[in-house]
């Protein structure tokens, strides 16, 4: 019966979707266990959300240009993924079919809203309209 | 210019959250679509654990899991197939919206980026523009990169994105010879 339960349960988790009040609390606790792969999958997709929106609010505010800044994004955001999952929440990466899987995860929607972020920042604060 | 990117987002928000409602509208809720969507998530699972549990030597193994992948291509083409009718009216209710946006922000530099993009886009980003400062931003420019980050994370949000394991498998209308072959 408790099976069953945990069986219902696990199905009714949205798959590939927003993160639950536990998924959080297990994604803040060091070396957490992670049974579902989707779900510590769903946490490094939002953290890459976030981080994007934070690094283009400072890339901007500062503001750093060019080649440079783009290129200062996929360091910090590709290291502290990698740190992330590796050194805090202790993930074997052959798990889930390589580091590259952890690593890609959300990359390109992270790297839109970082730009979209840096831009209208750097825009509305260093240049006259 | 600020204005001009905030109201940009904005739309971008707006036609996001249309185009979702629309194809939860006219596909996600429809019977047809649910059913072939649960088998395809099914199988695409059912699969990856195959794949994962390592390289069989049976030949019956091999074949059975052929047989898998066949359906699985089946079922994903057929899930295409309803999508594609409602996508193409979607998709052209938004060309015609697109244009009429296109046409108000017209020769408009809705931003200054703090980077100059490389030559095969400046195509977008400098469309209608004048001058050669390739710095300014044009309106579609800053729209698509809107798109692409709100989108997705839409569909993610309101739970219609679809899984891992049948994005991995893929197959559909669309499908590369490389998604299709045995890993």
């Amino acid at each position: 019966m408790a099976s069953a339960t945990i069986k219902r349960r696990t199905e009714e988790k949205p798959v590939n979707g927003f993160l639950t009040i536990s998924t959080i609390s297990k994604a803040v606790a060091a070396g957490s266990t992670w049974e579902d792969k989707d779900e510590f999958l769903d946490v490094i997709y939002w953290m890459r959300q976030v981080f994007g929106l934070v690094q283009g609010l400072i890339w901007g505010l500062l503001p750093l240009k060019g080649f440079f800044g783009l290129l200062l994004f996929f360091v910090f955001n590709l290291g502290i993924i990698y740190l992330y999952y590796n050194s805090f929440q202790k993930i074997d990466d052959e798990e889930y079919g390589g580091a590259s899987e952890i690593l890609k995860e959300g990359l390109m929607t992270s790297f839109a809203a970082f730009l979209v972020t840096w831009i209208i920042i750097y825009s509305s604060l260093h240049t006259s309209s | 210019m600020l204005s001009d990117c905030l109201l940009i987002v904005f739309i971008s928000i707006c036609t996001a959250l249309l185009g979702e409602g629309l194809t939860w509208l006219l596909v996600y809720r429809t019977e047809k679509y649910k059913k072939l969507k649960a088998e395809v998530e099914k199988q695409s699972k059912k699969l990856e654990k195959k794949k994962e549990g390592g390289e069989s030597s049976d030949r019956s193994q091999k074949k059975k899991l052929e047989r898998q992948e066949e359906r699985l291509k089946n079922h994903n083409r057929d899930l295409s197939f309803v999508k594609m009718k409602s996508m193409f009216a979607i998709g052209f209710a938004f060309t015609a919206l697109l244009s009429m946006f296109n046409s108000i922000f017209d020769g408009r530099v809705v931003a200054k980026m703090p980077f100059v993009p490389i030559s095969l886009l400046q195509g977008i980003s400098h469309r209608n523009l004048g001058g050669e400062d390739y710095s300014d931003c044009s309106f579609i420019f800053l729209y698509i990169l809107c798109t692409m980050s709100i989108r997705q994370n839409v569909q993610k949000l309101l739970g219609l994105a679809p899984s891992r394991a049948a994005s991995k498998q893929g197959g559909g209308l669309f499908a590369t010879p490389g998604q299709l072959n045995t890993r």
